[in-house]
């Protein structure tokens, strides 16, 4: 499945498709626009916190309709996918993916820090961070790349963006001063194994929240799922047929 | 060239193949003939690997392997140049410019070069399957496999299609054609494949052919087809 002479091709076909499209191009600048605009009106530090929670998103964005507008449009029906090659093309958009995500973000993770270094509140725990997110960010383009095999457009990251919406809001309603949920999230302590599995439960949707590095269990359980949704995109290209 | 043995293939209740076999030779133009839903395209498909048997093999010779499906459709956000250039070089996508030699087979399909910088969602469907010819000529490929060459194109251009043909069988290209144009297949086909319910009811060689059309008695291949295919 791994055919590096597929990856230009696999580059050129997603850039001029990134390029295309109006959601990506606006998430992607209006993302560093407003983290700027609250380091600007607060501080650094609570720009931070915003850059490293939401740039994991960037790849969320840029993984919208990954597969199924290929399959269902008969473009992958082309001279170029002979032999099977359709499917290895599929499976290399992940890594095409990854690196132009990681190459965006790495470029506004050095911009961010020559501020951050200027202003003299740049941390070593920064790049850890950064290295946290990453992780969350492929994770996404695993999981949205596995739901793009079922659900047209762009529904496969508008379905993980909801989820994560209703997990939010859920959190929100859990959270009081003694056993609230969000309380628990907060602190990093989780007392019981149920709170444990309901954080467990968060992370799977919203992997975001392993920025903050409280605990190393929950970024393994990070890269499980990158690991888990990667094989499963693989035995869905491997059992891919095209018969538009 | 092409050695494909007892292929069946199943798409739920449907059984689309049942047994095909054939064999196809180099530097020859083959014409896969059968009613609608006889199983071509999903034949063309199996030979191709975008489809995989249920049970059967298909033995196709080292090489570059061409594919003009019976309506082509492309990204969407790509223009006609850009699809080109991922096309060119041995190993796809190498972005280089084929520049003269795009504008030489252009010209030779009576495709207008200038429709380039469109995208091919854009264009009528007889320029589709055009570019769908370009494209393949940007790759000079050593098997050519068409699904309904002439579907589209207007009467000039059907006759430039098949020169093309008999200009890409002559210098070693072989050619797969799946096509319900019977007096056009007669023309140019070297041999034919008759499917009719997922079967090969027939299937003639260039020999076979060779000696069929010496007979004075020849009937046309309208009429073989027809008494094969019962009606």
């Amino acid at each position: 499945m791994f055919d590096t002479a597929l990856f230009p091709l696999t580059w050129r076909v997603t850039r001029h498709r990134l390029v295309a499209s109006p959601l990506v191009l606006a998430a992607g600048l209006a993302f560093p626009a407003v983290v700027v605009w609250v380091g600007m009106r607060d501080c650094y530090e609570t720009a931070a916190k915003l850059f490293f929670f939401l740039f994991p998103h960037v790849f969320l964005i840029a993984a919208q309709d990954m597969v199924r507008t290929d399959i269902d449009g008969g473009a992958l029906e082309n001279v170029l996918f002979l032999g099977g090659r359709f499917r290895r093309y599929l499976w290399a958009k992940n890594f095409v993916l990854a690196g132009a995500g990681g190459a965006y973000v790495l470029l506004l993770f050095a911009l961010f820090s020559t501020w951050g270094l200027a202003l003299g509140e740049f941390r070593p725990v920064h790049a850890a961070q950064f290295g946290l997110g990453l992780l969350a960010g492929f994770y996404y383009i695993g999981l949205a790349g596995a739901l793009s095999y079922f659900l047209k457009a762009g529904s496969n990251t508008l379905v993980l963006l909801l989820t994560q919406s209703a997990a939010v809001i859920a959190l929100l309603f859990s959270a009081t001063s003694r056993t609230g949920f969000l309380d628990y999230a907060a602190s990093g302590r989780f007392p019981g194994l149920a709170s444990k599995l309901l954080f467990g439960g968060l992370v799977a949707v919203l992997p975001n929240v392993i920025v903050s590095g409280r605990l190393a269990a929950f970024g393994a359980e990070v890269l499980a799922g990158l690991a888990l949704s990667l094989f499963v995109q693989h035995r869905l290209a491997l059992a891919l047929e095209l018969n538009k | 060239m092409i050695e494909a043995h007892r292929l069946s293939k199943r798409f739920g209740p449907v059984q689309a193949l049942k047994d095909v076999s054939f064999k196809i030779r180099k530097a020859t133009i083959t014409a896969m003939l059968g009613e609608n839903g006889a199983g071509k395209t999903t034949t063309l498909k199996i030979v191709l690997g975008f489809l995989r048997p249920d049970s059967g093999t298909v033995l196709v010779a080292p090489g570059r392997v061409g594919y003009v499906p019976d309506r082509p459709a492309y990204f969407t956000w790509l223009d006609g140049r850009t699809i080109l250039g991922l096309a060119d070089g041995p190993a796809n996508g190498n972005g280089k410019d084929p520049g003269a030699r795009i504008l030489a087979a252009a010209g030779g399909l009576l495709f207008d070069p200038a429709l380039l910088r469109r995208r091919p969602g854009s264009y009528s469907a007889g320029n589709a399957k055009k570019f769908a010819y370009l494209q393949n000529l940007v790759a000079r490929p050593d098997l050519l496999v068409v699904d309904e060459p002439f579907a589209a194109l207007d009467p000039p251009s059907i006759k430039r299609v098949r020169d093309l043909f008999l200009e890409l069988r002559d210098a070693g290209t072989t050619l797969l054609l799946s096509s319900h144009m019977l007096a056009e297949m007669e023309r140019i086909a070297d041999g034919f494949i008759v499917l009719r319910g997922g079967t090969a009811i027939a299937h003639a060689g260039i020999k076979e052919w060779r000696l069929l059309r010496s007979a004075r008695t020849a009937p046309d291949l309208e009429s073989v087809f027809l008494r094969l295919t019962g009606f």
